[in-house]
């Protein structure tokens, strides 16, 4: 009945029930295109931070700055998207723009990333107090760096990866589709992937047999800066501006979806599926709280009161399987 | 001797402390006045309050980062509880203010001693939970000078000792330091003195084995959460009191910079280690810092860089020092 998968059964039978529920109640709403395709754009954003998310639980730490990656990022690859734009006019100078961009993006966000890493690893920080004081560094220098302001309106073929359509699926959805791709083959097939479990399992074990443990951590927090950094180049090109501070509610959020998706906080436990369709749940939920005008404090309750909900679902079902073991282990003896 | 002062996170910090104090001074000789010195701690009062919660729960082995949320919901219930029932009391705006801090402190505890859920999680969800819930259920307008009830404007306007300026004109000791220092003495005695403040450390230190000692972990676990939330309440009336204007959006979002001054003051998450000397070595730290940025000729732009920087620096020196002296001694073992 609890086999391996049944956190992915249950979970799969909660996101059809939410979405039955939503097409029953609110069909004309909830049942379009429109609808459908402005959920998977906006899934993107946060369902990256998810993922990052799940990949620093997994390894049994945990990445609070990923929404101030996000921020910095977007400001340094909007800054440029600016500068070139006002000097240069003309085709091939907006595509070398865009790459430029793009990789700046990419390269800062590896780096912080492994600022992160750096001090968790090799200075011995506990992640939860490295990356809370990292996510005032790296917000604090997007601040610095636009005095607060925002920045906006890009180039026009740069906003195509945020809001362009290749038929009738969204771009972002599509880059989000090869992350994950990514991200699971990392986890299920690569050393790398099994080492991120072994660490977050048991650290003393992994280190015995063998693994080099600081090294597995940069790695992580490389990946987990990295998909920030996609998730801000999604997220400017579709807002068309950038603001220092902004998406800042994706940080819960990011926290909810990977732990409704049944990744484990302490660490060694935690699928791509699960948190795949933790996304799902958490963005039906958001369309409908939209449809309905919730105020956004009142989602803010919501999403706060959901995750201790599902963290404390978790600690009841462990509770009760902990229970039938001891009993089974009883009765054959 | 000497070595063993050195040995101190707090003698670092205090000999930064003074050569920071002493560029100030020459770059503004006003630095080194008694007003500067009661203004500094009449606007620091508030935080310094909350650092002695937040460094409990360190002591504990958890982090609390809903207590802002905590601070905000007892300013603001209590200031329109006294506005709607037209009750002019200070003593009631604190008891209101503090027991709905105990209670959703109250619901931290239980949601972490009892589901053992992790504290960072839950605290940042209970965070979310209490500022979501005062803004959508109790209200979202903010309560201007005219409409704040004149108990609450006298506290924050109240000396407790005065001085004349060179013109004649008067400035004071506020009567903040009460609250202060009697929270400060408050927490030394609880940590220092209490079977609950060995039972803080050893939860700390080895939560196993300070079960298997036989302490009652999910009481101590409810009286620090309440503490908090208790200590809370007491800075969201002296807050509202300072500025004297109340705006349920105000307070939460500090968390990090009440987390910096006492991670700065050597604090450590997991090993049950940390004073109240250090923190307010910590607290006075930044607050001159922020005091002071513009004076350096830094806008207040920097200031968020700044806490994530101290926040950096402060838990790298701890932890680096902790990394090197048990890679040390695992050598002398082995070799």
């Amino acid at each position: 009945m609890f086999g391996k998968h049944s956190k992915n059964i249950a979970l799969f039978l909660i996101m059809a029930f939410i979405i039955a529920l939503m097409s029953f109640f609110l069909p004309d709403k909830f049942l379009t295109v429109v609808n459908f395709q402005s959920m998977a754009s906006q899934i993107p954003e946060f369902g990256l931070l998810a993922i990052a998310m799940m990949i620093a639980l997994i390894t049994g730490g945990i990445d609070l700055s990923v929404v101030s990656i996000t921020s910095l990022t977007g400001v340094v690859s909007a800054l440029i998207l600016k500068q070139f734009t006002n000097t240069q006019i003309g085709g091939a100078s907006i595509f070398f723009t865009i790459t430029m961009a793009i990789l700046a993006a990419i390269v800062l966000s590896m780096f912080c990333g492994f600022i992160n890493g750096f001090l968790i690893a090799n200075v011995g920080v506990p992640p939860i107090l490295a990356t809370l004081g990292t996510q005032g560094l790296f917000l604090g220098i997007a601040i610095i760096i636009t005095h607060g302001h925002g920045i906006s309106t890009f180039p026009e073929k740069f906003l195509f990866i945020g809001s362009g359509k290749i038929s009738i699926i969204p771009m972002p959805l599509i880059i989000f589709i090869v992350c994950t791709l990514l991200v699971a083959l990392i986890l299920k097939k690569t050393s790398l992937g099994i080492s991120m479990y072994m660490v977050g399992s048991n650290p003393i074990a992994a280190r015995f047999s063998g693994i080099n443990n600081d090294g597995i951590l940069i790695r992580t927090y490389i990946i987990t800066g990295l998909l920030a950094g996609v998730s801000s180049i999604i997220m400017i090109s579709r807002v068309n501006s950038i603001r220092p501070g902004y998406g800042y509610a994706y940080l819960l959020q990011a926290i909810l979806v990977a732990v409704l998706g049944g990744t484990d906080p302490s660490g060694g436990f935690g699928s791509v599926l699960g948190v795949v369709m933790g996304i799902v749940i958490l963005q039906v939920l958001q369309s409908g709280f939209n449809i309905l005008a919730f105020s956004p404090f009142f989602k803010k309750f919501i999403w706060g009161l959901m995750l201790l909900l599902v963290m404390i679902i978790n600690f009841v079902i462990a509770r009760y399987l902990q229970r039938v073991k001891k009993l089974k282990i009883s009765t054959s003896v | 001797m000497l070595k063993k002062i050195f040995k101190h996170n707090e003698t670092y910090l205090f000999f930064v402390l003074v050569v920071f104090s002493i560029v100030i001074t020459i770059i503004n000789p006003s630095f080194l006045t008694f007003e500067n010195f009661f203004d500094l701690i009449k606007s620091s009062a508030g935080m310094t309050i909350l650092t002695m919660g937040v460094l409990i729960v360190l002591l504990s082995g958890g982090i609390d980062v809903s207590f802002t949320a905590i601070a905000i919901a007892g300013q603001y219930i209590s200031a329109n509880v006294l506005i709607a029932s037209g009750i002019d009391n200070l003593y009631l705006a604190f008891l209101i203010s503090c027991s709905s801090g105990i209670a959703l402190g109250a619901i931290n505890a239980l949601l972490i001693s009892i589901f053992e859920l992790p504290t960072l999680i839950t605290t940042l969800g209970t965070l979310n939970v209490f500022h979501g819930a005062l803004l959508a259920f109790v209200g979202t307008k903010a309560i201007n000078t005219a409409q704040l009830p004149n108990c609450f404007k006298l506290f924050g306007h109240k000396d407790l000792y005065t001085l004349m300026r060179a013109d004649g004109t008067n400035y004071g000791l506020s009567v903040y330091v009460l609250p202060l220092i009697g929270v400060i003495i408050l927490t030394w005695f609880i940590l220092r003195f209490t079977m609950l403040g060995r039972g803080i450390y050893a939860i700390g230190g080895n939560k196993e084995a300070a079960k298997r000692a036989g302490i009652n972990i999910v009481g101590i676990q409810f009286f620090i959460y309440c503490y908090v939330g208790f200590l809370a309440g007491i800075m969201g009336v002296m807050h509202i009191s300072l500025i004297r204007y109340g705006n349920p959006m105000y307070i939460v979002g500090d968390e990090l910079s009440v987390i910096a001054a006492v991670v700065l003051g050597g604090a450590r998450i997991t090993g049950g280690s940390g004073s109240i000397l250090g923190t307010l070595l910590g607290v006075a730290m930044i607050t001159i810092l922020q005091k002071n940025l513009v004076l350096i000729g830094l806008s207040s732009y920097w200031h968020q860089f700044f806490i994530g920087l101290i926040i950096i620096a402060g838990v790298s020196t701890t932890y680096y020092r902790n990394k090197l002296i048990s890679k040390r001694s695992i050598a002398l073992i082995s070799g």
